[in-house]
């Protein structure tokens, strides 16, 4: 239910997202214009590093859009946990839209190095799992700060570079022709990252969320 | 006095592994020869530079190898002895070798009264023009390495790459552990505060994560030295280094957090839950990451794990106490800080 309400809320803010879509669009634009024709593995970085940017603009607002008196609603109608996990869900839907659209974009203006896709499916699903677990937990405590927005960055750039380093690792072995021989120990690391994210962001939130 | 005795622990064990660390002396090594090419059937003349060796009082006992294999290796002779730590052998290289390769390592072993053995791996590569195995099989085993001495003084082990920076293991390695320990205390007393909301626990968690992030400091700067004397660089963007530098960054944010609350409660209380998350980052930085690439550190990427004979029981006997004495001493700087942060507020309270 909670997760029905993020996505009528977003819903009724087209724009928002819609800014997020164009964001996208235009640093995909901007990175053609900078970079032009790369090598493989300069787009592998070029993409992971545009996802990132925006993924963090999509998320800080998760938590600092809910003004005080809807967040005492919720407070007195809603367990913590399924606070959390409805955002969770909720921003790793649009992190995983996000992303792919900038997948497309980036296909649109470059061109597709990918020579496996399903691996590179696999990478761009668990990664922005981790992405919208950390980040969700991270906006909550920066929502609770004074200066949020730039807390957010200084909070959780460290936060997201373990998952960062392991998902640029894994899609940039869905560049090789061959399937590379430590490619499921490098899917597992990346899912038990996610894993212990989410295992700890459940029982951390309801502390975060008592005010 | 029982409660305070693990200061005094703490210091006397560090000024035991200071001064032992410092003071027992490397083992007996062979730095380098040349030249490092010879043919068969040469009169080679080596000359070999040592270290801590004692050549000169053991001149009469001086012995040399030029070892092929287990069972195969020529016995050369001492030429002369200029000092304690340079010497000239002299090798008469057998006609063939006793294999059908045209070229092949061998070591040079030495070995005298007082300074035991020493071995320098692939010190002489011999190159043959025609093979002859089996005339070859009887001169290498004329004169086989046979009834070596043991060495007369207790040390630390020698490594050619390392040489005396093997002692940084006693800093760079022990500080680490302790960084370890500290954030787990810190983590510790976070989750008590959540637990049970009593403000000294929070006090007791910044204090340790304080103490930490400095021994955190600490072991960058000592392996950044020990990088640049064996790696030739003090950032070598290695996979470790960069990891933790990362981990160190989480933690600088841990203080920009606090510094951004008001509320007292409100900043202990949210600062805790970050530092658990940031501690399960920490995890995932040290001990997932590295695994999966390449890093220039011990037991990484092919290279041999540290331990073995990197790290004797002569070392372990400093190494592990060391460890010990530097979390004795950052629980007792973190108790220090955590008491003047409880004066600071009951003078606060006064005020």
């Amino acid at each position: 239910m909670l997760l029905l309400k993020d996505l009528r809320l977003e819903w009724r803010q087209k724009y928002a997202v819609s800014g997020i879509l164009l964001y996208v669009l235009s640093t995909v634009f901007v990175v053609y214009v900078a970079a032009g024709e790369t090598t493989p593995e300069v787009w592998n970085s070029l993409f992971w590093i545009v996802s990132l940017f925006a993924s963090v603009n999509a998320i800080v607002k998760s938590f600092v859009q809910e003004n005080s008196a809807r967040a005492l609603y919720y407070y007195v109608l809603f367990n913590p946990i399924a606070v959390i996990l409805s955002k969770i869900i909720y921003n790793f839907l649009l992190l995983f839209l996000l992303i792919v659209v900038a997948y497309g974009a980036f296909i649109f203006f470059i061109g597709n190095p990918i020579l496996q896709f399903d691996l590179f499916f696999t990478a761009l699903l668990l990664g922005s799992l981790g992405l919208s677990t950390a980040l969700t937990f991270i906006s909550a405590i920066a929502s609770k700060a004074n200066n949020s927005a730039s807390l957010m960055a200084i909070l959780a750039f460290p936060v997201i570079i373990p998952i960062l380093l392991a998902v640029v690792q894994l899609s940039s072995y869905a560049l090789q022709e061959v399937t590379m021989a430590n490619t499921s120990s490098s899917i597992g690391n990346l899912i038990a990252i996610d894993l212990v994210l989410l295992a700890v962001s459940m029982p951390l939130f309801p502390y975060l969320w008592r005010d | 006095m029982i409660k305070n005795s693990y200061k005094l622990i703490g210091v006397l064990i560090l000024i035991y592994s200071f001064v032992v660390g410092m003071i027992v002396p490397l083992t007996p090594g062979i730095v380098k020869i040349s030249p490092q090419r010879a043919n068969t059937g040469e009169k080679l003349t080596v000359q070999v530079k040592g270290y801590n060796t004692h050549f000169q009082q053991a001149a009469s006992s001086l012995r040399a190898w030029l070892k092929l294999s287990e069972e195969y290796a020529i016995a050369g002779e001492v030429a002369e002895v200029q000092n304690d730590v340079d010497l000239v052998l002299r090798f008469q290289v057998p006609a063939f070798l006793p294999i059908a390769d045209q070229v092949k390592e061998t070591s040079l072993i030495m070995d005298n009264a007082i300074d035991g053995s020493s071995v320098l791996p692939s010190a002489i590569f011999i190159s043959q023009d025609s093979v002859n195995i089996t005339l070859g099989d009887e001169l290498w085993r004329r004169t086989p390495i046979e009834h070596l001495s043991e060495r007369t003084f207790t040390t630390f082990p020698f490594r050619n790459i390392l040489q005396e920076t093997i002692r940084n293991t006693y800093f760079h390695v022990s500080l680490w552990f302790a960084m370890m320990f500290l954030f787990i205390a810190a983590v510790w007393n976070a989750v008590a505060y959540l637990r049970k909301s009593n403000p000294f626990y929070d006090i007791r968690s910044v204090a340790f994560t304080q103490v930490g992030l400095f021994f955190g400091l600490l072991g960058v700067a000592t392996g950044a030295i020990w990088a640049k004397y064996t790696w030739g660089a003090y950032w070598s963007w290695d996979v470790k280094q960069n990891t933790t530098a990362i981990a160190l960054l989480i933690y600088f944010a841990y203080f920009v957090l606090r510094n951004s609350f008001n509320d007292s409660e409100r900043k202990a209380r949210i600062s805790a839950v970050y530092s658990i998350f940031a501690f399960v980052a920490l995890i995932v930085l040290i001990y997932i990451i590295p695994r999966m690439a390449d890093s220039l550190h011990p037991g990484n990427g092919g290279n041999p794990a540290f331990g073995g004979e990197d790290l004797d029981n002569t070392m372990r006997m400093v190494f592990y106490p060391s460890i010990i004495g530097w979390t004795l001493f950052g629980v007792w700087m973190a108790s220090l800080i955590t008491r003047s942060e409880k004066l600071n507020e009951q003078l606060l309270e006064l005020e």
